[in-house]
């Protein structure tokens, strides 16, 4: 069965065919469009806001801006670490977004002058705008465990980029032999994709328990208290990897805070772990140009109007996914997912449509589920509905939520290929 | 690239060019809810995910059963009825009688000239409710499965049949039930491949 699923979004894409990309922004949809909207980052929330202002609305001039022609997607990368997918199957191009008359320019983007309403992109070429979409994701704060910079991402891999990262951090695992330690250490909330290290750390065991490498072990030294779907993730550990996955939180002297790459030695405050693989997972913050662009509040990140998505720093400039925080933390905020980056991106697609074409902005609608999966046939899910009262992000408690802990055993097993199934579509909904 | 690129249009000039036809799709409220589901069931209902079913052209009745069903606990899901009880009953009237009006768009699918022989045997039980090809439901509360997904379909019958999940439709539980392991493959993928209603 699981093959299939694993295949047909590369199927369903080939359907588009291959429409060039362009590379260098045109003026040719200006003697007819209705206004231009700049989109810089073709990731899940770029890609998706660019599709849907011109599904909305075809006369509207759509240019997307991003450096890589080739986009991997992060969810499921875990499971390339795991030797259950490839990274081809996570990749796209952007020909199913020119199909639909976007203007791809594959640039960055390195300079937004909110006022005059103008991005400069590598080169010096600039564009000008009547709305902006801001989705360049996440950057990385190198130097947040000390000792950990670029460079010893080679030798400790992050992978939370997915690209050659995750393809680094695969190798490292699987030349690990029986016996020894492998160490994850998240970063600090917020972070994206807040099951991710939990997911990976079942995705290594999975592999190792299925290599003659059951006596390793894995071991989760973390800056926080608790983390996402922890119930679920404790009970999948035990129930599949019984003694292999150990986690250390924050109040137990859990957080990293200095690494020796050439020792392979993790420091907390006061002791020392080893680990033949160390991955660290740097902390967060919207990515450069959001920042660069005076978007972000004190600790990196976008805050946002709830019924838009409109920055609350500058007038039309919307900034989307993982840049964005939006909702009361620590517990209630959005979490930063490729589900919430590409509903975050409708509701702003929508209010920029109805703002240039004089319409009544329409109600915005936030709902996210995050699927993970601790075995190929084990998975589980977290629902997050959202409502805006009084221009606030309102989490509603009596919808959504986990998955139960107690429920038959075929309902890990269908939500495992569900979550199979939700890729294909969510890749779809944002680059076709 | 040579130079700097000037304001693609002005607002103005437009606007000054004709009537201005307001976009469909921002006006209408039921747009923006429904592309709720379009993460996970595909653009207008059409799936591209073999486990996730296409809702598309689906009879609003049966979409409105399931969802309120759901919504209530009243039947088993991994996922729908938590996310649903974030929708107004309203809302999700609203949804069915939006997704039934789309076409029914059977996926492009494969499978083995024997696999669908066997199941084209097997599915003789379900032709008085389904329709000959699994496209001509006899009443509203019965769904399409023509072109719908083999994985999805498998996976739906393994629940029929599967005592510990609460579905309420008892017929379709006990048909399901009859079924041998292998009759599930290949009855899925028999209605999977059919173009036709
Ligand atoms: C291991 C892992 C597992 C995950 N699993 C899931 C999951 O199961 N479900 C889920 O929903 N989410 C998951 N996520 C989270 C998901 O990947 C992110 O939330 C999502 O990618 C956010 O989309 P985005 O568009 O905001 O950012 P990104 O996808 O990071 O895209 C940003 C894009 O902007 C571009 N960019 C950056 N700066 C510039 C610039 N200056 N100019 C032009 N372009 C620029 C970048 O090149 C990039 O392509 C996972 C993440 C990880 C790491
Ligand atoms: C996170 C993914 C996800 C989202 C978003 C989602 N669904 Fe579903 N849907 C599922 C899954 C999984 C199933 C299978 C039932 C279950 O939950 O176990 C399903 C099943 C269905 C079915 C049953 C189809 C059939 O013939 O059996 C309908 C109808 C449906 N969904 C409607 C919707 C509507 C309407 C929305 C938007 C409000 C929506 N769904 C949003 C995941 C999703
Ligand atoms: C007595 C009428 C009847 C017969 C006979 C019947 N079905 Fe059904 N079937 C239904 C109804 C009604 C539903 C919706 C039930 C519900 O609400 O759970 C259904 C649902 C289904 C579904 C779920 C589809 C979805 O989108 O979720 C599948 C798959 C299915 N039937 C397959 C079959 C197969 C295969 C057979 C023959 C072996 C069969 N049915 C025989 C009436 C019937």
């Amino acid at each position: 069965m699981n093959s299939v699923n694993r295949r047909s979004f590369i199927q369903a894409l080939a359907a588009v065919g291959s429409a060039s990309i362009l590379t260098v922004p045109t003026a040719r949809a200006s003697a007819t469009s209705k206004a231009r909207v700049v989109v810089v980052g073709g990731g899940f929330g770029g890609a998706a806001a660019a599709k849907y202002i011109k599904l909305m609305d075809n006369a509207i001039d759509v240019t997307l801006v991003e450096p890589n022609a080739t986009y991997t997607a992060c969810p499921l990368s875990n499971e390339v670490i795991s030797g259950h997918r490839t990274l081809e199957s996570l990749q796209t191009r952007y020909g199913g977004l020119t199909a639909r008359g976007i203007n791809i320019v594959q640039r960055w983007v390195t300079a937004v002058d909110p006022v005059k309403k103008v991005v400069t992109l590598t080169g010096g070429a600039t564009l000008s705008y009547d709305a902006l979409v801001m989705a360049p994701g996440i950057d990385f704060t190198w130097g947040s465990v000390e000792g950990y910079t670029l460079a010893a991402s080679e030798q400790m891999p992050h992978a939370y980029k997915a690209g050659p990262q995750t393809l680094l951090l695969q190798k490292q695992v699987m030349a690990m032999k029986d016996g020894e330690v492998c160490i994850i250490a998240p970063p600090p909330k917020p972070f994206r994709c807040p099951p991710g290290p939990y997911e990976r750390a079942a995705q290594i065991a999975h592999y190792l328990q299925h290599h003659g490498k059951g006596k390793s072990k894995i071991l989760i030294l973390d800056p926080n208290d608790s983390f996402s779907k922890k119930g679920l993730f404790e009970q999948a550990w035990k129930t599949l990897y019984p003694g292999m996955i150990e986690w250390i939180p924050g109040k137990d002297d859990g957080k990293v805070v200095r690494v020796n790459p050439a020792t392979h030695t993790c420091y907390t405050t006061f002791g020392e772990h080893k680990g033949s693989v160390i991955n660290i997972i740097p902390a967060h913050t919207a990515g450069k140009i959001a920042r660069d662009a005076g978007l972000a509040n004190a600790q990196g990140w976008c805050e946002v109007q709830p019924m838009t998505m409109e920055s609350t720093m500058h007038k039309d400039i919307y900034p989307v996914g993982d840049a964005c925080i939006a909702g009361e933390l620590p517990v209630y905020d959005m979490p930063k997912s490729a589900h919430m980056a590409v509903t975050q991106a409708k509701v702003a697609a929508g209010a920029i449509v109805a703002k240039i074409n004089g319409l009544p902005n329409p109600e915005p609608y936030y709902v996210n589920t995050c699927y993970s999966l601790a075995a190929p046939d084990y998975g589980f899910s977290v629902v997050h509905v959202y409502k805006v009262e009084a221009n606030k992000f309102i989490y509603v408690k009596d919808a959504g939520g986990i998955s139960p802990i107690k429920t038959p055993p075929i309902t890990r097993r269908l939500e495992a290929e569900y979550a199979n199934g939700w890729f294909n579509n969510i890749m779809a909904d944002a680059f076709v | 690239m040579k130079k700097a690129i000037g304001r693609a249009c002005a607002l103005t000039l437009c606007l000054v060019g004709g009537a201005m036809v307001a976009p469909a799709m921002a006006a209408d409220p039921i747009e923006a809810l429904a592309a709720t589901c379009n993460n996970c069931h595909g653009l207008n209902g059409v799936s591209v995910g073999a486990s996730m079913p296409s809702i598309g052209g689906q009879s609003e009745a049966y979409l409105r059963m399931l969802m309120l069903e759901w919504k209530s606990g009243a039947r088993y899901s991994a996922t729908m009825g938590r996310l649903l009880k974030g929708y107004s009953d309203e809302q999700i009237a609203a949804l069915a009688k939006y997704f039934a009006a789309k076409p029914w768009v059977p996926s492009e699918q494969r499978a083995p000239d024997q696999v669908v022989f066997n199941g084209r045997l097997v599915s003789d039980r379900c032709t008085t409710c389904h329709g000959e090809r699994g496209g001509q439901p006899s009443d509203s509360a019965t769904p399409r499965l023509n072109g719908q997904w083999a994985m999805y379909l498998e996976m739906e019958l393994n629940k029929y049949r599967d005592d510990a999940v609460n579905l309420p439709h008892r017929k379709m539980r006990k048909n399901a039930q009859k079924l041998e392991q292998a009759e599930v493959y290949e009855v899925s993928n028999f209605m999977a491949v059919q173009k036709g209603q």
